[in-house]
């Protein structure tokens, strides 16, 4: 590969007017650079690809193994609640519910806890425009002009706060974490915030400007799903309610496909769990709230570690191995065929 | 011309597409779980539509959605490129003639890529193949051969009145003959002399001012300028009496008694006249075949030779005879002429005995040969193009023998060529029936043994075919008969031609020359056809014709008017054709690919979305990527990529015309590439999302544990997109100048820049901000930006590794020629064996870029033919190793005899 340039000389003047300019646009020769696949270039090419492929690849397969991820449906094992839910005028008899599990080694470093749900079409289309992105930056809009329908106003024409499908679903369920210990029951630490992205903490969600948070949101209904208002969402901390509620920023950022999980809680590394979850037996105790299995879908609570690949999922260090494989294959099919050729190509010249 | 079937094709899949997902839809919602769970309610119009008419919107709404596969900027893109690229035909340097000062005109911008799909070149020949300027170029006179001195553009140079005698010691007698024959030469003709400014000024400048001489025909105009010359000038008849004044400058009067009028059945002419010094002689010249036998002295054998030669050389040759009259014999002959030309009945035939009986008995002084000066490189042009492929006719109105003439001097005929005579004469003698049946007796048995002799591997030096058919001929041909069965003459007829390498159709109206154009362009293979032609007469079939090409000669404008192209000179077809009609069709063929491609990578992971977000219409991408995909982010480069494009250097088209055949029939857009390139696209757009899929599959992307949501993911496939399609082009692209390295790199920059810009603010105008900060979020997550460079990679590769393997195994011309040169470049060792076999050759013939061996013609014709047998014998064995390449094999022998046939 070499730059060929072949510019014309410049012939100075002394040629008939309407003779065309003989620039090396115009007589298309352009200095340029020619590539071509040379056999040097692509086996090289070939090889360092499949090299670095390989590379990246085990390298992301040996950190996505010292992941610890624990996943339990907790639809089916609170069976009794489920059935509860599925009948609609129940919605506001309590439902509670108590897994118990083992972690059989330790999960070091942070723990994330997530919950899952499966076959919920977060992304259907009159799901995902189902919002007033206005609304949430707390500007008083007009909401009948988003596409908040059927979740916009009530019938005496009260607007509901936050509008729109996606709000009105949000996860209620609260999940708390308890650590069996010799007898003894240790509620393990869950941290509510810091959960969403700082952008849209801080700039996409903003309650309504007023001397308090009540007031901000007179005038305004909770979303007929809610069992209270936005408001009082997290009532300890003024920070986290409202629309800057973690949860529901994190509600709001809707899925790509119907079965996801989202953050829900992090492990607060405090007392014995400054290294993360120590194996052991523990308990999720489950205010069982979100209605699924009208909708046949499951919902999973998930305790997971991360690393630098993020959580354990293999797909992407085996697709770096199977390219590096098929990558390095192939210069060694083509180095085959070419030296093939140049045998014939030999035994011709003779 | 096949984008429209494409486009057909791609309305289907879109339909296909839009109903399948609409079905699928009510498939899907049949249950009432999904169809209204209780988290995604329907708002009361909702519910209460019509069944049906929901289920129209909802087709409409997916046809909405897979819209962009009916790449919509294409068609501005493909006309911006067509337009802006005929700039370059225009600007070009080289089809810019000095002499007239005209550049090429470009009436159309609609065709350029036609000119690289020409299959069928129908030329004009008096003022497009020659410059319709009749030369004296020798006379010879008992085996001595004269030349006249210097002759610039048919201006006589006024100093060069010489004479440059080859052989210039003629004997005694042979000096009376050589007077006799430049007598012979002044006096037997019918030319006028027209005074230029007025009969003083004549005389005053007899010596050096040449008289302007009219003729019906320039054969004998430039006969006696050349004779002028010579030292012999025709001063003017008067009183029937001619003035010649000769070498001493001294005023030789002759008497002319009889003229012998010419006409094309004797193709002679003869006169008598009588010499100050009373003897009578008869002069006559005419084409060697009326004279020969005429003739009962002279150095037959000599001239006869000469004249063979010149012939083949292309030159119009008159041989010259005398005969000296008794008085006795004049005035019977002037008695039989009188009987004759008194006649009442058959005037003409009797005219014609009587000249018969004249005419004999002849002492033959000499030969001349005059050239209608073909134009410039006009041969090479011809045998460029017919390198390339592409036949050539020639199409006039003059007589077969001069049009046969031309066609050899321009080397349409060469001469191994059969000539296969189709004409008046012919017919007379022979029922048309007969005539055709025969023709193609012979064309068809040859052509049967050379596929087999292609398949073979041996044949190189083949019999090949011309066909002369004139006016008369062809209107029989084409007429139509009662029985129906003129069909069967026509197909009969172009089968003949189709196996001809060259047809020469003389006596022409124009209209018939439009009909023979227009029977070639609706032949069964509808070949592409292009009509080039000077004159009036030619603008019927530059409008019949797919592209019509006037040169802007002499003959006024109208031509070039009419046409879709004006070029100066016939021989910048050459240039028009190899390489910007080559340019042209690459470039285009390239860009519709291309934007099938990269539309078909863009509107397909939709369509995949679409079975995971419950068949909702739901978007995988934001609007404004929708928007600005096709109109900023990628379609810079390929405009560019359409405009500079080169795949192999515009000298190296020029050089190897048969570079042309690699393009020829369609053959970068014919439906396996563009089934190549749609599956491409499907794979490369199934990568995307099930990559994306697989690597958002229900688990974390970050290291800090938070998650994404659908507009990442609809990011990262589109960044993906953008950069795959992007780097597909850069790939593919052969000439990098700055600007295509500012476009390519400069739209992804562009991108990027963008969706920095568009995630990062609230935008107040939106009443959405789903893209706040998912592109940075993006950014800053370890995994995607692995993810991302995977993708790219593994879409990328099967490209890439078809590309190379292509080159190796099956190489076509172009890629030997581009491993050629670079080989030659860099003399580096090989990469494709066939390019190490030819090189050496190649850097003989073409990287040494001497002049002189370029101008030799024959050695590279030579060179040429060489290299053909060589690859030929080569490819067999080279690619006989196993039988799945043995049928690609009998793929390029077909393509090989297709080619064949037309050298």
């Amino acid at each position: 590969m070499k730059n060929k340039t072949n510019r014309l000389p410049q012939e100075a003047g002394a040629r008939p007017s309407r003779c065309p300019d003989n620039s090396a646009f115009k007589q298309q020769r352009l200095p340029a650079w020619k590539p071509q696949l040379t056999i040097a270039s692509v086996l090289s090419s070939f090889f360092l690809i499949g090299a670095f492929c390989l590379l990246v690849g085990i390298c992301l397969i040996l950190s996505a193994n010292s992941v610890r991820e624990f996943q339990i449906n907790y639809s089916d094992k609170c069976s009794e609640c489920s059935k509860l839910r599925e009948n609609t005028s129940n919605w506001n008899k309590e439902c509670h519910c108590s897994v118990n599990f083992t972690l059989k080694e330790d999960m070091l470093g942070d723990v994330f806890m997530y919950y899952g749900l499966q076959n919920f079409y977060q992304n259907h289309r009159r799901y995902v425009i189902s919002r007033s992105d206005a609304q949430l930056l707390g500007r008083s809009v007009n909401i009948e002009k988003s596409y908040c329908a059927p979740f916009t106003t009530y019938q005496n024409g009260t607007p509901m706060a936050p509008c729109g499908a996606i709000a009105n679903s949000m996860f209620n369920d609260t999940i708390d974490l308890f650590y069996n210990l010799n007898s003894s029951v240790v509620q393990v630490p869950l941290l509510k915030t810091g959960n969403s992205w700082w952008t849209d903490k801080n700039v996409k969600f903003r309650n309504p400007k007023s001397y308090n948070l009540s007031s901000a949101f007179a005038g305004t209904a909770r979303p007929p799903y809610w069992q209270k208002p936005v408001y009082l969402l997290d009532e300890e901390d003024e920070r986290n309610n409202g629309y800057v509620n973690d949860d529901f920023i994190i509600w709001m950022r809707v899925s790509a496909f119907a079965t996801f999980r989202n953050l829900y809680r992090r492990i607060g590394r405090v007392r014995q769990f400054v290294d993360g979850l120590p194996a052991g037996n523990y308990t999720f105790r489950i205010s069982y709230n979100f209605p699924v299995s009208k909708f046949k879908g499951r919902k999973h609570v998930i305790l997971s570690t991360v690393v630098w690949s993020g959580g354990s999922n293999p797909f992407l260090g085996i697709a770096y191995v199977v390219t590096g494989t098929a990558a390095t294959l192939m210069g060694f099919v083509i180095t085959a065929i070419h030296l093939k050729l140049r045998k014939k190509k030999t035994y011709f010249q003779k | 011309r096949s984008m429209n079937a494409f486009l057909i094709v791609y309305l289907c899949i879109l339909i296909s597409k839009a109903l399948i997902n609409t079905v699928l839809k009510y498939v899907w919602q049949s249950e009432p779980f999904r169809d209204e769970p209780w988290y995604n309610q329907k708002t009361e119009p909702e519910r209460k539509r019509n069944l049906f008419l929901q289920a129209l919107t909802d087709f409409l709404a997916f046809m909405v959605l897979f819209n962009y596969i009916i790449p919509v900027s294409m068609y501005v893109t493909v006309e911006m490129q067509k337009f802006l690229g005929s700039y370059f035909l225009t600007w070009d340097e080289e089809m810019f003639d000095e002499d007239t000062g005209e550049g090429p005109l470009v009436n159309t911008s609609d065709l350029n890529e036609e000119l690289g799909q020409i299959e069928y070149v129908f030329t004009d020949k008096t003022g497009t193949l020659t410059e319709n300027n009749m030369e004296f170029v020798e006379c010879c006179i008992e085996g001595h051969v004269y030349v006249p001195h210097v002759i610039c553009n048919g201006q006589i140079l006024h100093d060069c009145t010489g004479i440059d005698m080859i052989d210039s010691s003629p004997g005694g007698s042979g000096k009376e003959r050589e007077d006799l024959f430049f007598r012979a030469l002044c006096l037997c003709h019918t030319v006028q002399v027209k005074d230029d400014d007025s009969v003083d000024g004549l005389r005053k400048n007899q010596l050096s001012k040449p008289c302007i001489y009219i003729s019906s025909s320039p054969d004998e105009v430039a006969l006696v300028e050349g004779i002028q010359r010579l030292g012999y000038t025709y001063l003017r008849l008067k009183d029937n009496f001619m003035e010649i004044l000769n070498r001493e400058n001294n005023i030789e009067k002759f008497e002319l008694l009889e003229v012998l009028s010419f006409d094309s059945v004797r193709r002679r002419m003869s006169v008598i006249v009588k010499s100050s010094g009373g003897d009578i002689f008869l002069f006559c010249k005419g084409a060697d075949s009326s004279i020969f036998p005429r003739v009962k002295e002279g150095k037959i054998d000599q001239i006869r030779s000469r004249v063979e030669r010149n012939a083949v050389e292309g030159l119009r040759t008159l041989c010259v005879a005398y005969k000296k009259l008794t008085a006795e014999e004049y005035s019977c002959a002037q008695k039989l002429l009188q009987n004759a030309k008194l006649a009442l009945q058959d005037r003409e035939k009797k005219l014609a005995e009587v000249y018969e009986k004249i005419e004999r008995d002849f002492i033959l002084l000499g030969a001349t040969a005059v050239e209608d000066r073909l134009q410039e490189k006009a041969a090479d042009t011809i045998e460029s193009l017919q390198k390339a492929g592409i036949k050539v006719w020639v199409l006039t109105g003059d007589k077969m023998e001069t049009a046969a003439a031309t066609c050899y001097a321009c080397k349409l005929f060469r001469r191994n060529t059969q000539l296969l005579e189709l004409t008046t004469k012919k017919i007379e003698e022979q029922s048309l029936h007969d005539v055709l049946f025969d023709l193609s007796k012979t064309v068809l048995r040859h052509s049967g043994s050379l596929t087999r002799d292609t398949f073979s591997g041996l044949s190189t030096d083949m019999q090949d075919y011309g066909l002369i058919i004139d006016g008369a001929a062809l209107s029989l041909i084409m007429k139509p008969r009662q029985d129906g069965s003129s069909a069967n003459y026509r197909e009969l007829f172009l089968e003949i031609c189709r196996n001809c390498s060259a047809v020469l159709c003389c006596r022409m109206a124009p209209l018939q020359k439009a009909q023979i154009v227009k029977l070639i362009k609706l032949s069964k293979e509808h070949p592409i056809t292009l009509a080039i032609g000077d004159g009036a007469n030619d603008v019927s079939m530059i409008l019949e014709a797919h592209v019509g090409i006037g040169i802007i000669g002499k003959e006024g404008r109208q031509a070039a008017r009419n046409s879709d192209y004006a070029i100066p000179k016939f021989k910048h077809l050459k240039k028009m054709l190899l390489v910007h009609g080559h340019f042209y069709y690459v470039r285009i063929s390239e860009l519709v690919q291309y934007f099938f491609y990269k539309n078909v990578c863009f509107i397909f992971p939709q369509f995949l979305y679409q079975f995971f977000c419950g068949f909702s219409q739901q978007t995988l991408y934001d609007t404004a990527y929708l928007t600005l995909y096709n109109i900023s982010f990628t379609s810079l480069p390929i405009l560019l990529y359409g405009l500079m494009e080169q795949h192999v250097s515009a000298d190296t088209l020029k050089r190897e015309p048969s570079l042309y055949r690699d393009v020829a029939k369609n053959a970068l857009l014919r439906w396996r590439a563009f089934i190549y390139w749609t599956f491409l696209g499907v794979f490369d757009a199934v990568v995307f999302f099930f990559g994306a899929y697989f690597l958002f599959d229900n688990t974390v992307v970050t290291s800090n544990g938070q998650m994404f949501g659908n507009w990442t993911f609809g990011t990262v496939v589109f960044t993906v997109l953008v950069f795959t399609v992007t780097l597909k082009l850069a790939l593919d692209t052969h000439y990098w100048t700055w600007i295509n390295h500012f476009m390519i790199w400069g739209s992804l920059v562009f991108y990027i820049v963008f969706s920095l810009l568009w995630g990062g603010i609230i935008w107040p105008f939106l009443n959405y901000q789903r893209m706040y900060y998912v592109f940075m979020q993006m950014l800053s997550s370890g995994p995607a930006w692995l993810g991302i460079i995977l993708l790219i990679t593994v879409s990328l590769l099967p490209d890439v590794l078809k590309k190379v393997l292509c080159r190796q195994l099956w190489p076509t011309a172009t890629e030997r020629i581009q491993n050629a040169s670079r080989h030659c470049r860099e003399h580096i060792s090989e990469f494709t064996p066939l390019a190490c076999l030819k090189s050496p050759r190649y850097r003989s013939s073409d990287c040494s870029h001497s002049p002189a061996r370029r101008s030799n013609s024959h050695s590279k014709k030579m060179m040429f033919t060489h290299w053909r047998g060589i690859d030929y014998s080569v490819l067999p064995s080279v690619f006989g190793y196993s039988n799945k390449q043995g049928r690609s094999r009998a793929g390029y022998r077909y393509s090989g005899s297709g080619l064949e046939t037309s050298v």
